[in-house]
């Protein structure tokens, strides 16, 4: 949400206090810009951004906690524009896959970063938004997930997936139990299937994914179907291909 | 060539083994009153067939049995070299005979060459037994030179870490550097250069150490220090630095620049994952007769493990073995949200006076 109609909102997140002095440096030249926040981390930067709707984000990718990618995907289509800035050119291709207007190496010059706003300035004036699944695809770049990020307005849990006992599907919504908690999540549940180890977690029933390792035992119930009971006797209900999936990992 | 040419005793082993199928042929052909003529014809004979026999060594070679190629498909070609050969044994014999004959002593194998067949038979089956033969020396000779390959790669990829680790620059640590200085250029020219000299410092102490086979433990304490202020430059408050060492230990000589990958570990996988950051605590002393190292810094327990530390670790374990054999203890341990390495090597022998 910009002030005025030219005057782009800008907030640049990056652990190197270095870094960040470098691009206040190099805005300051561009009047249409207007840097809002600078942030140190991950949670500044969706804090910020929860507070001032950004318009362009200049994000780190090698940060404490929250990885740069990581912060995109938790800012979902609220993140209109962003450049990617890093000393690493490997991860070129995943800033490409999500859609990232530039990708500046660090040690950059003000020429090139000027190139990147003038590609930010053409990408806001389309509007297109960032595909928020495609995010979700990305960031993983074809390993398991190891940890679930969910954002509640400007808070970020971080939960470790082997913390995660069971994940029911709500609608439009997910919603993770861990540690005696639940996490809603905007995030459908085939989605978050296929990012974990089909080894660990296991979809025993259209609404329900399950982390093996809190299976206690399967009971058969009246009706020839069967319940899943955890470890903290929680009872899940298993479909009939649940039960087959279940039942060939059990096996192996 | 035939590759047991090469060698002057497997090729008098492979003659001296034809003399047991001679001296059968003897038997076989022999009676009470020919043992003289069956010997000298046979014996000789046999001999001859084993040079023979050595030109299944181009016929395996040609026809190569594994398995793309299974043992079918080169059999017309097999079963023809054995014909061949034993036709050729049939030649042989016939012209030993004749040398026999005609030389004046009382031998007379020519009636041997009255069962041609006999003869031709006995071609085939010594040339038939000689292709298994060559087939089995192939391969063995092809699984020793995979092996001797396996040992020269295995010392080749040992001697190319080695040589990573003296070039040791982490290219991303000197671009986020050079991106620091760029920064401080304009608002800080003071600090941008403090920087630079930084920078320059270290990279001719990792250069001029590449020569350098070992150095004292205070010379190496220097080096990570330099290393320690630059990434202090980036993380400003967050990386605090503790290094000491008892005299005797910073008197100690060490590989060049081993603790510089554990140093660089917890700069980049503890500190800088860490939003308060932290300290890295460096020791030297001695203990029990060793020289005792180890490196700790708090670590977050949520820090993406993906790519790891352990190419650093491999690294100096390497080199701690390459050192010191087998008298060194090296142990990474984490507890309490501290991540700690530890090295145990034995003192360099005139050191103690110092």
């Amino acid at each position: 949400m910009s002030e005025t109609d030219d005057t782009l909102t800008v907030i640049v997140v990056d652990d190197e206090s270095p870094a960040r002095l470098l691009v206040r440096e190099y805005l300051a030249v561009h009047g249409d810009m207007r840097l809002v926040a600078e942030c140190a981390n991950g949670f500044e930067a969706v804090k910020a951004a929860n507070t001032h709707k950004p318009d362009l984000l200049i994000l780190d990718v090698q940060m404490p906690k929250l990885d740069g990618f990581e912060v995109l995907e938790l800012l979902g289509s609220e993140a209109r524009a962003v450049i990617f800035t890093t000393a690493f050119d490997s991860y070129a291709l995943r800033a490409f896959n999500v859609h990232a207007v530039d990708y500046l190496l660090k040690p950059y010059s003000a020429e090139r970063f000027a190139e990147a706003l003038a590609l930010a300035r053409a990408r806001l004036r389309k509007a297109e938004p960032v595909p928020a699944r495609e995010l979700l695809e990305t960031r993983r770049d074809g390993a398991p997930l190891d940890r679930l990020l969910i954002r509640d307005r400007s808070n970020v849990h971080v939960i470790p997936i082997d913390d995660v006992d069971y994940v029911e599907s709500q609608d439009d919504y997910i919603s993770i139990r861990a540690g005696g908690k639940s996490y809603l999540k905007e995030q459908a549940i085939s989605d978050l299937e296929q990012q974990l180890s089909p080894k660990a977690f296991v979809r025993i029933h259209r609404r329900f994914l399950l982390n093996l390792s809190r299976l206690a035992k399967i009971e058969l119930s009246e009706k020839e179907t069967r319940i899943a009971i955890l470890l903290d006797r929680t009872q899940l209900p298993i479909s009939r291909s649940g039960y087959v999936k279940l039942r060939a990992i059990l096996d192996n | 060539m035939h590759p047991i040419f090469t060698n002057g005793k497997q090729l008098g082993l492979y003659i001296f083994g034809y003399l047991p199928i001679g001296a059968v042929l003897v038997i076989g052909f022999g009676h009470a009153d020919t043992w003289g003529t069956a010997t000298a014809f046979f014996l000789p004979l046999t001999v001859l067939y084993g040079f023979l026999g050595m030109t299944a060594y181009f016929v395996c070679r040609a026809f190569p049995i594994n398995q793309h190629n299974l043992i079918w498909r080169a059999l017309p070609a097999l079963a023809m070299a054995a014909l061949t050969a034993g036709a050729f044994s049939v030649g042989i014999a016939w012209a030993w005979a004749a040398v026999l004959e005609s030389l004046t002593l009382n031998v007379h194998p020519k009636m041997y060459l009255e069962q041609p067949w006999t003869l031709f038979a006995v071609g085939v089956l010594l040339f038939g037994l000689s292709i298994a033969f060559h087939y089995a020396l192939i391969a063995s000779l092809e699984a020793q030179r995979s092996e001797s390959q396996m040992l020269e790669s295995k010392l080749l990829v040992r001697d190319a870490e080695l040589k990573a680790l003296r070039a040791q620059l982490n290219p991303h640590f000197l671009f986020n550097s050079l991106n620091s200085v760029s920064a401080l250029t304009a608002s800080d020219p003071a600090g941008a250069r403090h920087m630079c000299l930084l920078l320059a410092d270290f990279l001719r102490d990792t250069l001029r150490l590449g020569a350098a086979q070992r150095i004292t433990v205070r010379e190496e304490f220097i080096v990570l220090q330099r290393y320690l202020a630059i990434e202090q430059v980036r993380l400003g408050s967050r990386l605090s630095v503790d290094c000491t060492g008892s005299d005797q230990a910073l008197h100690e000589t060490i590989p060049a620049l081993l603790l510089q990958p554990l140093v660089e570990n917890a700069v980049v996988h503890g500190i800088a994952h860490r939003l308060e950051g932290g300290t890295v605590s460096i020791r030297a002393e001695i203990h029990d007769s060793a020289l005792v190292m180890s490196i700790a810094n708090p670590a977050d327990a949520d820090r993406p493990r993906g790519q790891g530390n352990g190419f650093g670790l491999n690294l100096v374990r390497q080199r701690l073995q390459a050192y010191y054999g087998a008298s060194y203890v090296f142990a990474a341990s984490e507890a309490d949200g501290l991540y700690r390495t530890e090295i145990h090597v034995p003192l360099a022998a005139g050191d103690l006076s110092a």
